[in-house]
């Protein structure tokens, strides 16, 4: 068995460049072939390229995936000191782009806000403006996201020293202007204005919602995040690529395995390494079993929100048994770091297809009793059906992708879409339904599980008895134990994997898989250096958020609750 | 490969009259919880909660728990304050001070190896740095501290009392057949479902764990 692999880019790129000769742009912009067809242009043509790309027919980029700043103090043969990294997704073509915004040293780097072109790149900005001070006029709402108010400074600049700490009192908490004024016109309720959160048990993390209430319902809101950021991506830049793996585990820590594989595969790419097919399938299994475990904390919990507490226990049930076979594998059951870059970190247990099977045999069970006690229960019903509802064309506009995408109609899954690992050879269905409500996301959840494990018991079909786990490739991957010991040149091998860690060669890659929650992708820039120069997660759920407050206005609390709960909001993986 | 799967469809049914009243609702909801009591009740071996402190979860022997440091034989640390394991640990926890070993064979040795297990996350990088099988973990996992120093563990704390096994057992440690040990094969000692001895029961059932087909099609009830 092998991957098929993405198509040579070049074409794509090549085809890129016609239209954009064809355009009103020409001569403005500037298309390289690298991983992805990028574009460079200047923050003059920006807006005009963005509004181009999203409404060109042959185009139609229309869903924005992530915006990286990029520091090129430290970095050779870039023409600015920063460059703004847009990525962008065609869904009916199934394409990527990336764009490549470079900001003009001399004044402070600042280019034009896209959050009229896609409602997405609002908190995308946000985050920009607070980690590199990239300036956005015309923002609705420039503020920090990710650090708190009394933080001085950009982070993620090169020149910031990552020990600095900056203290936040309460008094420096900055609350919307709007949430002061009260609207007391007539034929209004009185209108009041209430906090929730930050540690409140419906955010399930740490999550501050401010919402002004008019009567019972919310006339607006507001979402501050921030209070789990630990700056993920200034720890990856200050350690080696293989001890980013540990912080990967907890960007979602309630699927941590797939981030992990969505990592080590970015980084296996720039390599140009293979990995052999039975360590894949180790993953893929595993991941799907994660999948289905993501899920049944997110349906399980949005319950305990709506009022049926029963439902958790069954479903907890197979999670306790996922996490058994996970600490099985890996000793532990939370954090696996079981991922290494080029394989994993030691091989599956004996009775690994025994277990996965014994899994697959009970999880149905808990699954049924949870479909006969909730799908077509009248409560369940009239708490989740018609509440929460996202559009199909407001799910593109916000960024969202994964099962709250696929509520929507869009059967996008980047399994089905650009197949990676073993995908392509497996019989499954894309859950899609139409509705967008809070109960199409709970049926496309359930039937994603089903389809997981379908995928699992396929994979446990083909899975090789016995065979390396590892690639063999010793300038990525630490040799044997027994070699380590007793032959001095493994030794060395050894030392210098530790000491020196991985060397990847210069470049940059962005990888998308599909998470539990959508796509999650990894934008890793590498200089030669033991460790990433800049890595940047897609965290899927972190545009959900972002949409959260538009998507609750007219709702009333417990809808609110109930919306929050199905958007699958990961704390760990929205503030990284 | 394959196609795209409406789940829309199944809430265009209309609910039926029973299922639109309240009272047969609650019924059905009941009789779920109540075939769970019972059934929990006659194999009240299988429960799924455990009770601790009384009953302890047995982990695999992979378990990445606290750190030993191992000794040879004489009883000196194995350790010899290379730093490899200070160096790949990504939660910078691993403080090391070398030393000349006063025994000339062995010439250099860790004056002071501390960890922060406040700081540690437990990924295991220390014990696959290791060069010389000198850092094993354990299933040792209580670890609970009154104040942070309490928490920066030192050699006393560390190392390996004579006659291994430690108390909980040995979790991850490198594995190698010169050493006539591999990695734990059969992990079952963890249990497959929660609730001692489910793996017994599929057994019983007459499920050859080793060779099922899985439970056939899919039940898809909506």
């Amino acid at each position: 068995m092998s991957t098929v692999e993405a198509p040579s880019l070049a074409p794509a790129a090549e085809k890129l460049r016609e239209r954009l000769e064809r355009s009103s742009l020409r001569g403005r912009t500037e298309v390289r072939d690298l991983d992805l067809p990028t574009i460079e242009v200047s923050p003059a043509d920006w807006l005009e390229l963005a509004r181009y790309l999203r409404d060109d027919p042959e185009c139609r980029f229309d869903l924005f995936l992530d915006l990286a700043g990029v520091d090129n103090a430290k970095r050779r043969g870039r023409p600015t000191r920063f460059e703004a990294v847009f990525h962008l997704l065609s869904v009916s073509a199934n394409e990527h782009v990336r764009v490549k915004v470079l900001l003009p040293d001399g004044a402070g780097p600042s280019l034009p806000t896209v959050h009229g072109v896609w409602p997405a790149a609002n908190w995308f900005e946000r985050e920009a403006f607070d980690l590199f001070g990239f300036d956005f006029p015309g923002h609705p709402n420039l503020r920090r996201l990710l650090c708190h108010d009394a933080f001085v400074g950009h982070p993620l600049r090169k020149d910031y020293a990552p020990g600095q700490r900056w203290f936040f009192a309460e008094e420096d908490l900055r609350m919307p202007d709007w949430a002061s004024n009260t609207d007391e016109r007539a034929g209004h309720f009185e209108t009041s204005t209430i906090s929730i959160g930050p540690s409140h048990p419906a955010t399930h993390g740490i999550i501050h919602l401010i919402a002004r209430l008019d009567g019972e319902k919310i006339a607006r809101a507001e979402t501050q995040i921030g209070y789990m950021h630990r700056c993920f991506e200034k720890m990856a830049e200050t350690h080696t690529w293989n001890q980013v793996i540990p912080f990967c585990d907890r960007l979602n820590y309630v699927s941590a395995m797939i981030n992990g594989v969505g990592y080590v595969r970015t980084v296996e790419r720039m390599l140009g390494i293979e990995v052999p097919d039975r360590g894949r399938l180790v993953r893929t299994i595993l991941s799907e079993f994660s999948r289905i475990m993501d899920h049944c904390v997110n349906i399980g919990t949005n319950l305990v929100d709506i009022g049926g507490l029963t439902n958790f226990w069954y479903l907890y049930q197979p999670r306790e048994g996922i996490y058994g076979l996970l600490e099985a594998c890996c000793g532990a059951r939370l954090t696996v770091s079981y991922v290494r870059v080029g394989g994993l970190a030691i091989d599956v247990p004996d009775d690994f297809v025994a277990r996965c099977r014994a899994l697959l045999e009970s999880i149905p069970a808990f699954l049924n009793d949870v479909d006969r006690l909730v799908t077509r229960n009248k409560i369940v019903r009239n708490r989740l059906a018609g509440t929460g509802i996202v559009t199909r064309e407001q799910a593109i506009a916000y960024g969202f992708t994964g099962p709250v995408l696929r509520s929507t109609g869009v059967p996008y899954d980047v399994r089905r879409a650009r197949p990676y690992d073993f995908y392509d050879r497996f019989d499954w269905d894309v859950a899609v339904a139409s509705e967008g409500d809070n109960y199409a996301r709970y049926l496309v959840r359930m039937e994603e599980m089903r389809q997981s494990l379908s995928i699992i018991r396929q994979a446990l079909d083909v899975f090789p008895p016995s065979g390396p786990v590892d690639s063999d490739d010793w300038h990525v991957v630490l040799p044997p134990k027994d070699a380590v010991y007793h032959d001095m040149e493994s030794l060395i091998y050894h030392f210098k994997l530790i000491m020196e860690g991985i060397r990847v060669p210069v470049g940059e890659r962005y990888e998308w898989i599909e998470g539990a929650n959508g796509e999650l992708g990894f934008y890793a820039i590498s200089e030669g250096g033991a460790g990433p120069y800049r890595l940047k997660p897609r965290p899927p759920c972190f545009p959900m958020m972002a949409a959260f407050e538009d998507i609750i206005v007219g709702s009333t609390i417990s809808d609110a609750v109930a919306t929050l709960g199905t958007l699958n909001i990961i704390a760990g993986e929205l503030e990284r | 490969m394959s196609g795209i799967i409406d789940v829309g469809t199944a809430r265009g049914r209309k609910l039926s009259l029973a299922e639109r009243l309240y009272f047969p609702g609650i019924l059905k909801g009941l009789a779920v919880t109540m075939r769970h009591l019972v059934r929990n009740l006659v194999r009240i071996r299988n429960l799924p909660t455990i009770l601790y402190p009384e009953k302890k979860r047995d982990y695999s022997g992979r378990f990445r728990g606290k750190h030993i440091l191992t000794t040879r034989d004489d009883g000196t640390l194995k350790c010899v304050a290379c730093y490899m394991c200070a160096e790949a640990c990504p939660a910078e926890c691993i403080t090391i001070v070398a030393g000349e070993h006063p025994k000339l064979a062995y010439e250099k040795y860790p004056v002071l190896f501390e960890i922060d297990m406040l700081r540690c996350v437990f990924c295991g990088f220390c014990v696959d740095a290791c060069p010389k099988d000198a850092i094993w973990m354990t299933r040792d996992y209580e670890l609970a501290f009154f104040n942070r120093q309490e928490a920066i563990f030192g050699i006393d704390k560390l190392v390996a009392k004579p006659g291994l096994p430690v108390k909980d057992g040995l979790g991850y440690r490198p594995y190698y057949p010169g050493d006539g040990t591999r990695p734990p094969g059969d992990a079952s000692s963890s249990p497959v479902i929660p609730g001692d001895g489910e793996r017994a029961n599929l057994r019983e059932k007459g499920i050859d764990l080793h060779h099922t087909e899985g439970p056939g099609p899919l039940n898809r009830t909506f």
